[in-house]
């Protein structure tokens, strides 16, 4: 065991802590708004200039080759500097691993450069009106058409799609399939002809949230990722990487348990200071595991299921996070800007990426091996 | 950046493993209650493979290893519930009793009980030799000991009448690391123990243990323990390396073990139901151990005294080295 980082890693560290300070913006509108997002936009594109948009994937695609451990130093900057949430989180964290893993070389030339730059924004197509949690249940089709495919059917919940560029998601190509069968993952244009996204309001007022009609979608065949048929073990993929260690890196828990600390620091609560100090130890074992994570990865192991027990650790650890702040800052919580935004993303957290109910039905079914 | 255990550290978790399975089985730790004068069969095989020894200096005829080599061994001991002043004699008594004896320690022929400072119990001194107050250590005749209640019938408590000089601070976190692997230990032998039961009782037709209500109390003790544990190893690496950070580690790992190994406790008895409650199950043994060794080394008002005083009332340590 070394819990030391090398000078190499140093290195990296100061130079993304010495840039992140030098380039960094201050608050940003929402990202859920117009401008917040052509400004989040424009973000990702100074970081993608200085090579730090997608520091793990390959330097051909626009990253750093950068190994977990690199990855882990560089979100603690990140999210300790202050810097803006990611606009690019849905293509760069979700998409491009499993476009790396199950991309022709085409796909992953077309897609991942500009990905990286934010010459395209991804949004998710995933859940329908009538499969939330029971994804397995949708409905969307792609039926044969010529050397390519004609989409219909209806998307929900899609964050950002009314300003995203593209979409990803699963559609159904068998008509006679049931379940996971049938399902194929599909990547397209959002300003294709017959696609219609009508935006929704959120619980923090903004228009984050979309719905996404198909209305006879041409899609070309290399809009296919992965086999025709394939979708859910692909889809897969990419759901285990989002509940686990690239969407939520435990640096972003340790930024908001740091300030989660000054506020406690200034309280005479001794009930919140206590809860405070539990949460910032809570932070550090969400770190202290993802490093142990890392060295099981290194030795060959794969995340599975465990990724589960991650997702559900800090979707709470950041919904608690946000709450004691508002408790400490008491008659100012209302207005408190930051963590009262913070609060309302957090509120999110046991929902999206696969509902903590569902998590914790995977956790004793698959790693505790309870029957279904 | 490796936070990982080495071949040696698994092989030697793997042995005391191995070991435990035959010489402490449930029935050993229930006859550790009947109040015999040595500790049982396990303290012999904890010997033979080094453990007792295991902190013991090498000229001393121990192996000189760090608390780090040992945190999974004593997480299995925990495991198998191994009655006895196991952590007092092989964690403190090396650093509090004279080196001329030490190398009765690595043989299993010295036994240990020994207390914080300012706690009043002296677990299994019945079975001890030398008792340790603090940094006190007293032959045990030379001592009075009152008996008193136990949670655990299988770790008798007593007081002593010492008084105590202040803890050795190395002892001490070294104490409260070993004793919060054995709380991981327990809390995963009283959650596999209860997914066990969970899928063979049936009622309503089918086993309990398909059920959502059941599920997800068991996906919460999971995820308890498996985040417990990193701040456990996290503690034991901190107390190798004498790093600053040594006893805020130790504090964080001693509550959330103690918190984890709690809440398997109260999960593993409610999924038993009435059988859990009784006496006759084995159960008892480990959901005991755990309200024992929840309160010993420092219990949670103690630990969080100490995180409260190092992150709240001075400028806080780096999280790492």
């Amino acid at each position: 065991m070394d819990l030391t980082f090398s000078p190499r890693r140093e290195a990296f560290r100061a130079e993304v802590r010495g840039w992140l300070a030098a380039n960094a913006p201050g608050p940003l509108p929402s990202m859920d708004t117009a401008e917040g997002f052509d400004r989040h936009r424009d973000w990702e594109r100074a970081l993608a200039a200085a090579r730090l948009s997608a520091v793990s994937w390959p330097e051909e695609h626009g990253g750093r080759g950068a190994d977990l451990i690199d990855w882990l130093i560089f979100e603690e900057e990140y999210w300790a500097a202050g810097a803006p949430g990611r606009v690019s989180q849905n293509g760069i964290f979700l998409l491009a691993p499993t476009l790396m893993a199950y991309g022709t070389d085409g796909q992953k030339a077309r897609h991942l450069p500009r990905m990286a730059r934010a010459d395209d924004v991804w949004a998710q197509a995933w859940s329908e009106p009538e499969a939330g949690s029971d994804l397995a249940a949708l409905r969307a089709t792609a039926t044969p058409d010529g050397d390519g495919w004609r989409l219909n059917g209806q998307k929900t919940w899609s964050s950002r799609a009314v300003y995203a560029d593209w979409c990803f998601g699963l559609f159904r190509t068998d008509p006679e399939s049931e379940r996971h069968r049938g399902l194929t993952y599909f990547m397209l244009p959002l300003d294709s002809a017959g696609v219609t996204v009508r935006p929704i309001a959120q619980l923090d007022g903004e228009h984050g949230f979309a719905e996404i009609f198909f209305d006879d979608v041409r899609v070309p065949a290399d809009g296919v990722l992965g086999g025709v048929g394939q979708g859910w073990k692909v889809a897969m993929a990419t759901t285990s990487s989002e509940r686990g260690l690239t969407l939520r890196s435990p640096g972003r828990f340790m930024a908001t348990a740091d300030r989660l600390l000054e506020l406690a620091r200034g309280s005479g609560d001794q009930t919140l200071r206590d809860a405070a100090v539990q949460a910032w130890t809570d932070s550090e074992a969400y770190r202290l595991h993802t490093f142990a994570a890392a060295a099981r990865l290194a030795e060959g192991a794969q995340l599975g299921a465990g990724s589960s027990l991650m997702k559900v650790f800090w979707s709470e650890l950041d919904l608690r996070m946000h709450e004691l702040a508002l408790e400490l800052l008491g008659p100012r919580a209302p207005a408190s800007g930051p963590w009262l935004d913070g609060f309302l993303f957090a509120l999110a957290g046991p929902i999206y990426a696969g509902t903590n109910e569902i998590q914790r039905n995977i956790i004793a079914e698959r790693v505790l091996g309870l029957p279904r | 950046m490796r936070f990982s255990f080495t071949e040696d550290q698994r092989l030697l978790a793997e042995a005391v493993r191995e070991v435990l399975g035959k010489s402490c089985p449930p029935e050993s730790v229930r006859a550790a209650g009947d109040g015999s004068a040595r500790p049982g069969p396990a303290w012999r095989a904890l010997a033979d493979i080094g453990l007792l020894g295991a902190h013991v200096a090498e000229q001393h005829g121990g192996l000189g290893l760090t608390p780090l080599d040992t945190v999974l061994a004593y997480e299995e001991t925990g495991w198998s519930a191994v009655p006895g002043p196991l952590v007092e004699t092989a964690v403190v008594g090396p650093l509090s009793v004279p080196s001329g004896r030490l190398a009765s320690i690595a043989d299993g022929t010295l036994v240990v009980s020994a207390r914080p400072a300012d706690t009043p119990y002296l677990p299994d001194a019945d079975l001890a030799d030398v008792i340790v107050a603090g940094s006190t250590a007293v032959p045990k005749e030379d001592v009075t000991l009152t008996a008193h209640g136990s949670v655990d019938a299988t770790r008798r408590l007593f007081t002593d009448g010492l008084t105590a000089t202040a803890d050795a601070p190395a002892a001490f976190d070294r104490a409260a690391v070993a004793t919060a692997a054995q709380l991981l230990g327990l809390g995963r032998r009283l959650r596999d123990e209860t997914v066990g039961y969970a899928g063979q009782r049936r009622q309503f037709g089918t086993v309990i243990g398909s059920f959502q209500a059941v599920k997800h109390q068991l996906a919460d003790v999971a995820i308890g323990l498996e985040f417990a544990a990193p701040l456990v190893h996290r503690a034991a690496y901190s107390l190798a390396h004498e790093a600053p950070s040594a006893s805020r580690d130790v504090s964080a790992a001693k509550n959330a073990a103690g918190r984890a190994a709690h809440r398997a406790a109260r999960t593993a008895l409610q999924v038993h139901g009435a059988i859990g409650y009784t006496g006759e199950l084995d159960l008892q043994l480990w959901l005991n151990r755990v309200f024992a060794l929840r309160a010993a080394w420092g219990g949670d008002g103690f630990h969080r005294a100490r995180l409260r005083a190092d992150l709240l009332e001075r400028t806080p340590l780096p999280r790492l080295p």
